[in-house]
């Protein structure tokens, strides 16, 4: 099969750039071996929360000039015109957002702990202010036998920030049967069982009949895998303000980034490979000329560009055994420690130095092997080296920010 | 196996790699509509630790996996979720198979017994009463549509057509399996169709038996294994001839090319290459410049394509869809892609048949929101059950490439 372009990995970053090829017109397909990390995502995308000394950072874009030279978004030409790109690629795609690049905001994480964001989900808690919710009393309304929120250390920190917490509990005729499996009540499958308008009513009922005290009603993110109307319905239908918590992963807001990325690339007609792994490529002349895949061993997909997005360590598009780091699909140059002993720091929350290991990538994203540039095979997102997501709080910025700029440069060819 | 273990962390079913990261769930069509139903993560990979330690742990809610396999799709580590609870079944169930799983089960006996009586069996199918047995003494549900028996089968057919095939001299070998046989011989015709305008004849294997699936979902491995063997012994002939051997479903060609050899532990590492759905067989013979096909200038049509559950895990859809891409005529719209619920034998048998229309209920109403003039998918099980709760026709893509085909011209190109 003969494409333009030849996307691996369906995380955040390969459906960011499937999608913006798509867009411009591109052959396009993406191929990722199963699904991807967006399953855990906060619903909330990130430009820079904490600067290389761990402070909180309110300006992303004036923090991004200061991040030291090896970090990826130096290798964006410019990061408030992709970070604006960004922001309208989503919008387009359905997901309605919240943030400025001016200004971070602050999210909610399911244990209650106020986390800096450029861009959160319309509805989920978000706060100008690190220290403090914008409520005096909120009521948490949790769904009875509910395993994905941590209520105690919910509202335990919910108080430390000054808003006083009042906690209830609800159910429905649905939610009591979908309980006769209680190792399922997580947060996807709750929301299966609430997607029709009868459930949703019974759950407005039910809301209704707490009498909450709270200036607003906090509610865990169970509803819509593919747009927010089952939200916005709740949010009328209730007659009390309702905001929503992200809950522990699977978490809605993050299927829901999955599916109307997906969607969105899909309806352009670009090709979809929900599961297949590739297993490597034909390299000649500087260049790779064609992938080979799991499911289909005797295809070969020829592209005359690639970009790898298949993710860091857990998602295995990095791997490490007793003789080092390495990037498993083709064996490209990566940058990490050699000895082992300097992979990781005494305790978990240090800074890890494996979270900055990567694949080695040139100022327009190329990738080399055995020390020779790739010239149409770019890297993008969790792949990359330099940065520790974690820490800097860029995530997501990172993945969508640097998808963008692969492909810019794919275009500009 | 130890090895395996050690040096590359694989185990059986890839079963060591599950990080409990519920991502299958999300996508399991039964737990989203079934809360006795504990989940793929649960039954699969979690409890198969306690069933490691005995087989007290095994439970029979795993019978109400529709082994659709889209866990296995879902899954970011390769785990083989869906082949874990099936083994699973096939080792610690003690559950024997009364007359209505042996009879679902055996499509091709009753397919024989059914069609000899065509005329009697499709009247006799459509009678209130003649259902309400089924119902309550078989256990079959009594809302199915039963797939109406051909009074030919495609083998008589073929059998009267033979000298016509061997006048060719390329060839390929055709599994038909037991829809094109006794329900729908008309699909194996059309392959046939495009395959003589192509100039390549057809032959069929010296003895196919049913592929088994619905043995293996059954309860009925044994069986199964023995017919696979069969199968297998046939298709190897056919291999040594240098023919490809084309298939027109998508989940007989699952389960020959996968199932084989993790549930039945059947030998098919030679087979398995020359095994291959006809779409994909054409699709790539074109793009390797190898074949042409031509197109009327006058077909026009709408289609809903549905992604079959078994295709979605063969990864093969860009295949079917690309290649009725190809036609000019053809406006194709991609649903997205969701279990139809009937599971091949599941959705006959009572106990599922209103789960099996609720984990449908989302293909459905897509359908009729796209109102396509015919919905196109490569599972003749999807057919049934889109057909009796829709009403919208469906088509195998190999039947609408054949409708939409230029025989002569795309004779011509061929010569």
């Amino acid at each position: 099969m003969k494409f333009d372009s030849i996307i691996i990995g369906g995380g955040l970053t390969g459906l960011t750039c499937a999608l913006t090829l798509a867009k411009a017109g591109q052959r396009t397909a993406l191929i990722t071996a199963g699904q991807s990390t967006l399953h855990f995502h906060s619903g909330s995308v990130d430009l820079l929360g904490y600067d290389e000394q761990g402070q909180t950072v309110l300006h992303p874009l004036d923090a991004i000039r200061a991040l030291s030279a090896s970090h990826p978004y130096h290798k964006v030409d410019d990061v408030a015109a992709r970070a604006e790109e960004a922001a309208r690629l989503l919008a387009d795609a359905g997901l309605l957002m919240d943030g400025t690049t001016d200004r971070n905001h602050f999210r909610l994480s399911p244990m209650g702990v106020s986390k800096p964001a450029w861009l959160t989900l319309n509805g989920l808690v978000r706060s100008a202010e690190e220290d403090s919710l914008p409520w005096r009393t909120v009521t948490f309304a949790n769904i009875r036998g509910f395993l994905d929120i941590p209520t105690e250390f919910l509202v335990d920190n919910i108080r430390r920030k000054g808003t006083d917490v009042e906690v209830k509990s609800f159910t429905t005729p649905e939610l009591e049967q979908a309980r006769r499996s209680p190792s399922e009540m997580r947060a996807t499958n709750v929301g299966k069982v609430l997607a029709d308008e009868t459930a949703l009513r019974r759950m407005v009922e039910a809301i209704d009949g707490l009498e909450a005290d709270g200036e607003v009603i906090l509610l865990p993110a169970v509803l819509g895998v593919a747009d927010a109307r089952a939200e916005s319905s709740l949010r009328q239908l209730v007659d009390r303000p309702i905001r929503f918590v992200v809950t522990m992963p699977p978490s809605m807001p993050g299927v829901r980034l999955q599916t109307c990325l997906r969607q969105a690339y899909q309806q352009l007609g670009g090709m979809y490979c929900a599961s297949d792994a590739v297993t490597g490529g034909c390299f000649e002349a500087g260049r790779l000329r064609y992938v080979t895949t799991e499911n289909m061993p005797d295809e070969r997909f020829y592209a005359d560009h690639f970009v790898l997005a298949t993710g860091s360590f857990q998602s295995r598009g990095l791997m490490s055994n007793y003789r080092g780091v390495f990037e498993p699909v083709f064996g490209l140059d990566v940058d990490a420690a050699d000895d082992r002993g300097a992979w990781t720091a005494e305790y978990v929350y240090d800074d890890q130095p494996y979270m900055r290991f990567g694949v080695r990538t040139d100022e327009r994203l190329l990738v080399s092997r055995n020390g020779v540039r790739v010239d149409n095979l770019y890297a993008s997102g969790s792949v990359l080296s330099g940065h520790n997501a974690l820490k800097l709080a860029d995530g997501s910025g990172v993945d969508m920010l640097t998808a963008l700029q692969a492909a810019h440069n794919i275009l500009k060819k | 196996m130890a090895e395996e273990i050690q040096k590359k962390s694989k185990s059986a079913f890839n079963f060591e790699q599950c990080l409990k990261c519920s991502i299958c769930t999300v996508y399991c069509p039964v737990s989203a509509v079934e809360p006795d139903y504990p989940g793929p993560k649960q039954s699969g990979p979690d409890n198969e630790r306690y069933r490691l330690k005995g087989m007290e742990f095994f439970n029979e809610s795993l019978k109400m996996c529709l082994n659709c396999k889209r866990c296995e799709v879902a899954c970011p580590q390769d785990v083989k979720v869906g082949d874990i609870i099936q083994a699973a079944r096939i080792r610690y169930s003690t559950h024997t198979p009364g007359l209505r799983d042996r009879m679902l089960a055996n499509t091709d006996i009753v397919g024989t017994l059914a069609h000899n009586f065509a005329p009697l069996t499709n009247f006799a199918l459509k009678l209130a009463p003649v259902k309400a047995a089924l119902h309550g003494v078989m256990g079959i549900d009594r809302h199915r549509t039963f797939p109406a028996y051909s009074f030919q089968t495609f083998e008589q057919w073929y059998r009267r057509h033979e000298t016509e095939q061997r006048r060719f001299d390329r060839f390929i070998t055709y599994f038909h399996g037991c829809y094109a046989n006794y329900n729908y011989p008309q699909l194996a015709k059309d392959l046939v169709k495009i395959m003589n305008a192509c100039g390549y004849g057809v032959r069929l294997l010296e003895k196919e038996k049913c592929c088994g699936v619905a043995l293996i979902a059954n309860g009925l491995s044994k069986q199964a294994r023995r017919q696979g063997e069969t199968n297998m012994a046939s298709m190897r002939k056919a291999v040594v001839r240098g023919e490809p051997i084309l298939t027109t479903s998508s989940t007989c060609t699952f389960t020959m090319r996968d199932e084989y050899k993790h549930l039945l532990g059947i030998d098919n590492d030679d087979v398995r290459d020359s095994l291959t759905l006809a779409t994909r067989w054409l699709y790539r013979m074109i793009e390797d410049g190898k074949l042409r096909l031509a197109f009327r200038d006058d077909f026009r049509m709408k289609t809903a394509y549905h992604s079959a559950c078994h295709m979605e895990r063969l990864g093969w859809i860009p295949y079917s869809t690309g290649l009725m891409k190809m036609i000019p005529g053809l406006e194709l719209v991609m649903l997205e892609s969701q279990c139809c619920g009937i599971a091949g034998t599941y959705g006959f048998k009572k106990e599922n048949y209103e789960r099996s229309q609720k984990i449908g209920a989302g293909v459905f109403k897509q359908i009729e929101e796209v109102d396509p003039d015919c919905v196109s998918t490569d599972c003749e099980t999807c057919k049934w059950q889109i057909e009796m709760s829709t009403g919208y026709d469906v088509k195998n893509p190999i039947s609408i490439i054949a409708e939409a085909l230029d025989v002569e011209k795309t004779r011509r190109l061929n010569a």
